[in-house]
């Protein structure tokens, strides 16, 4: 069974930690362990144990931490009704600004009394978070050209200076959403460009939801396999093909799922299994109780191991024979005009066939296949994009720079055409057309 | 039928999707003795129980068809009712991707609205969660409650007539608990401090206030800030839809030499004679030298011909060269909402 916590940060978990420069890390949480955040310094484990996910904390003397109410707000989290404005010393560092930037003048880095190396002695003087914003004190105070900012520029100041300094930390769940952020972030070619909200549309129309069936290529290293598991709630099951002779599923290394909760819900076949099932299907006999017992327990040992494989393996390719799955859901690099055709049948009817490609053009191959394949109803590309804010009340606006990119889907539904039906408007005489003037119904 | 699983013959008294062509789907519940009426023909009840879900059915006359979809919440979203605006797939798909809505989350949704996003939440949350939605306006609950009712989804949802904005989301004998919240409504300010009574204590919790207008996303990014709430961040989804396309090569050799063929045809007077005498086309084709016109269907002789004009083309005929093109839908949705997210946490060990 699967005991991993949802909603309290526990023990011997991945999580992933939210930095102050935006940056993402996963990391496990070893009890009595110390978890070192480079140079935003490092915590002690037992600290952040037992508050929910979710909870940003502050890094104070030895290593220990308190919590606060997030990476933006220093104030403990019980004063909040004390100090509801909350942002970081607004008050007193923002006393005097401008009305607008006429006054500011660009010289550099110049403009700043306080040296590299100033910054790094204060560095020296202490890990915790105190020292952080004593730096950002010194860097204001000789600044020549604070005053001269406006308040919404001294602000943005404040924050980027933050983010350098201060030793904050959020500790979140490692969902799916935060596992393809890790990844975006790192090694972005190993989720194929895939974004956050291609993976919710690609979750979505694969309708994947507790007790489903479902077949999945996953060449994301399984962040794929892993929404959909964190959408089945332990019920169900994903059939995983996969190219190579193992399967690569690195990713759900951190996931948290004992290995006897992925046996049980995926299973793996490779594509000769998958579309050569008599050949690959193994003839296997047990032997008698007779046979079994004149063996050495060292053959005995490979015996089983032996009859556990081919068990799994003529169990797979039995799942797929009899097809009937609730989607096929597909994330690869493989030239799918040339394998979708061959599958499709293991599909069952009026089951959603979704597939992911960070480029539009091998879609608009698939989708003229599928088109006249008949056997996919209205398959379409879909293209989702979101577009983060600056979200300040009076300063909202897009974001300057976003991600490009985030890939294609291609959504359709398996169905099961039936031979020698005309669509009204073709084959008909022209006389039967007068009668019953409607246009082509081909147009699915 | 049912929007937490498939099935996979359809019986009677089951609600069947009839995808009669793009941007046609109409819901239907089959009854024996009824008949379906579209303009590709007439499709009787009866003849449909039995049927594989996914079957395409031909018409009474045997011409005519459509497809007998298993209703999903993506596929009613297309062909439900409409009573309020809808929330949109790439929307709905990217708050429950955000907000990590899966098996056992405990949602808070307000307004019902079309029960669109409804439908959505309860086949994501499963047996082990549940869907607390309130719709202030007394028709749509009427009619959303007994949709989600036929749907069969009261197993995980409760629907309330309230206006929450006035009096809040509790509700006799439920704790409701939510982890996940979704506001609908054309003031969520108002309804956002009522939060507070019904939201988990040892969790975090998540938002989603869903408003077209800038003012209003103004208005709630204050009240959420005010709360208590985080991470405050407001975005836009927009999703667009692509079709496969083909689009004819043509080459400017070609154009140069059909230009050539109509000056040859008009001194040789071929073209005048051809108008004289338009019933024998071959006798007019054996005088000339230039090459075969690739369409041979055609009915008047157009000298050399390689796009086919003046003729009635199908997209990839054959005949003509073609290279493979996206076209995105002639109308896409520019706008739908603001998504405003934020999360609230308990800020002490549980």
């Amino acid at each position: 069974m699967n005991t991993k916590n949802r909603t309290v940060i526990t023990a011997n978990q991945h999580v992933l930690i939210r930095l102050p420069s935006e940056g993402t890390k996963i990391v496990e949480l070893r009890p009595s362990g110390v978890v070192s955040l480079g140079k935003f310094g490092s915590f002690l484990v037992d600290g952040v144990l037992g508050y929910p996910f979710g909870q940003s904390f502050e890094i104070v003397e030895g290593q220990d931490v308190k919590p606060i109410l997030s990476l933006q707000h220093s104030s403990d989290p019980k004063d909040v009704s004390e100090e509801p404005e909350g942002d970081l010393n607004k008050e007193e560092l923002t006393k005097m600004f401008s009305e607008n930037n006429q006054n500011i003048i660009d010289i550099g880095s110049k403009i700043q009394k306080l040296t590299n190396d100033d910054i790094e002695e204060l560095k020296k003087s202490g890990a915790t978070s105190s020292i952080g914003q004593h730096i950002i004190d010194q860097m204001i105070a000789g600044h020549e050209g604070f005053d001269k900012k406006t308040l919404f520029s001294q602000q943005k100041y404040l924050r980027r200076k933050q983010q350098k300094f201060l030793r904050r930390f959020t500790v979140e769940y490692l969902g799916s959403s935060q596992m393809l952020q890790y990844y975006i972030d790192k090694d972005l070619p190993r989720v194929i460009d895939l974004s956050e909200e291609s993976l919710g549309l690609l979750m979505t129309y694969g309708n994947v939801r507790p007790g489903g069936n479902y077949l999945l290529i996953d060449e994301t290293g399984g962040v794929v396999l892993y929404a959909m598991l964190e959408r089945m709630g332990g019920e169900g099951q994903v059939v995983l093909v996969h190219e190579n002779e193992h399967v690569n599923i690195i990713a759900l290394r951190h996931a948290g799922y004992s290995e006897e909760y992925i046996n049980r819900m995926v299973k793996t076949i490779d594509y000769l299994q998958f579309l050569e099932p008599e050949n690959e299907k193994i003839n296997w006999e047990d032997k008698s109780e007779e046979e079994l017992a004149e063996m050495k327990s060292s053959k005995r040992e490979q015996y089983e191991k032996r009859r556990e494989r081919a068990t799994a393996i003529n169990s797979v390719i039995e799942t797929v024979q009899n097809g009937n799955f609730d989607a096929l859901i597909s994330v690869s690099t493989l030239h799918q005009p040339t394998l979708l055709p061959r599958i499709l049948d293991t599909v069952g009817g009026s089951r959603p066939i979704v597939i992911y490609n960070q480029y539009k053009e091998l879609l608009l191959e698939t989708q003229h296949v599928l088109t006249k394949d008949k056997r996919v109803l209205a398959p379409s590309i879909f293209e989702t994009r979101v577009r983060p804010y600056q979200t300040i009340p009076g300063r909202m606006h897009p974001l300057m720079t976003m991600r490009g990119g985030g890939g294609y889907i291609l959504w359709g539904t398996k169905v099961i055409p039936q031979e020698g039906i005309t669509a009204v408007g073709r084959g008909i005489s022209k006389r039967k057309r007068e009668e019953s003037p409607a246009t082509d119904a081909t147009d699915s | 039928m049912s929007f937490y699983a498939y099935k996979d013959i359809i019986e009677a008294g089951d609600l069947v999707l009839a995808f009669i062509s793009r941007g046609a789907t109409k819901p239907i519940t089959v009854t024996p003795g009824e008949v379906l009426n579209t303009r590709y023909g007439q499709f009787e009840h009866d003849l449909m129980i039995g049927m594989k879900y996914g079957s395409q059915m031909a018409g009474k006359k045997g011409y005519g068809f459509i497809h007998l979809l298993h209703p999903t919440p993506e596929l009613w979203t297309l062909s439900l009712p409409h009573r309020t605006q809808i929330v949109y797939t790439p929307d709905s798909s990217y708050i429950v991707q955000r907000l990590g809505v899966g098996p056992g989350s405990r949602i808070i949704e307000a307004g019902t609205g079309s029960a669109s996003f409804t439908h959505s939440f309860a086949r994501s949350v499963g047996d082990k969660g549940k869907v607390f939605t309130y719709e202030f306006h007394e028709v749509r609950y009427n009619e959303a409650k007994r949709e989600l009712e036929e749907h069969g989804l009261m197993k995980n949802t409760v629907i309330t007539h309230r206006n929450v904005c006035d009096d809040g989301f509790e509700i006799d004998n439920h704790k409701v608990d939510g982890d996940v919240v979704f506001l609908d409504l054309p003031s969520p300010w108002t309804a956002i401090p009522h939060l507070n009574k019904v939201i988990a204590e040892d969790r975090q919790v998540g938002i989603c206030c869903f408003s077209p207008c800038i003012e209003q996303v103004e208005k709630t990014v204050k009240a959420l800030e005010d709360d208590g709430w985080t991470s405050i961040e407001m975005v836009e989804v927009a999703g667009k839809r692509w079709e496969a396309r083909k689009d004819m090569v043509k080459h400017v050799d070609d154009v140069v030499k059909r230009l050539k063929d109509i000056q040859d045809r008009k001194s040789q007077g071929i073209e005048k004679l051809r108008n004289v005498n338009s019933t024998a086309p071959s006798e007019v084709s054996s005088t000339e030298s230039t090459p075969e016109p690739p369409s041979k269907k055609q009915k008047r002789d157009r000298g050399f011909n390689p796009f086919g004009k003046g003729t009635r083309i199908k997209e990839g005929d054959d005949q003509y060269e073609w290279r493979d093109v996206t076209k995105v839908e002639s109308e896409i949705k520019s706008h739908t909402s603001y998504l405003t997210f934020a999360y609230k946490n308990p800020n002490r060990k549980v």
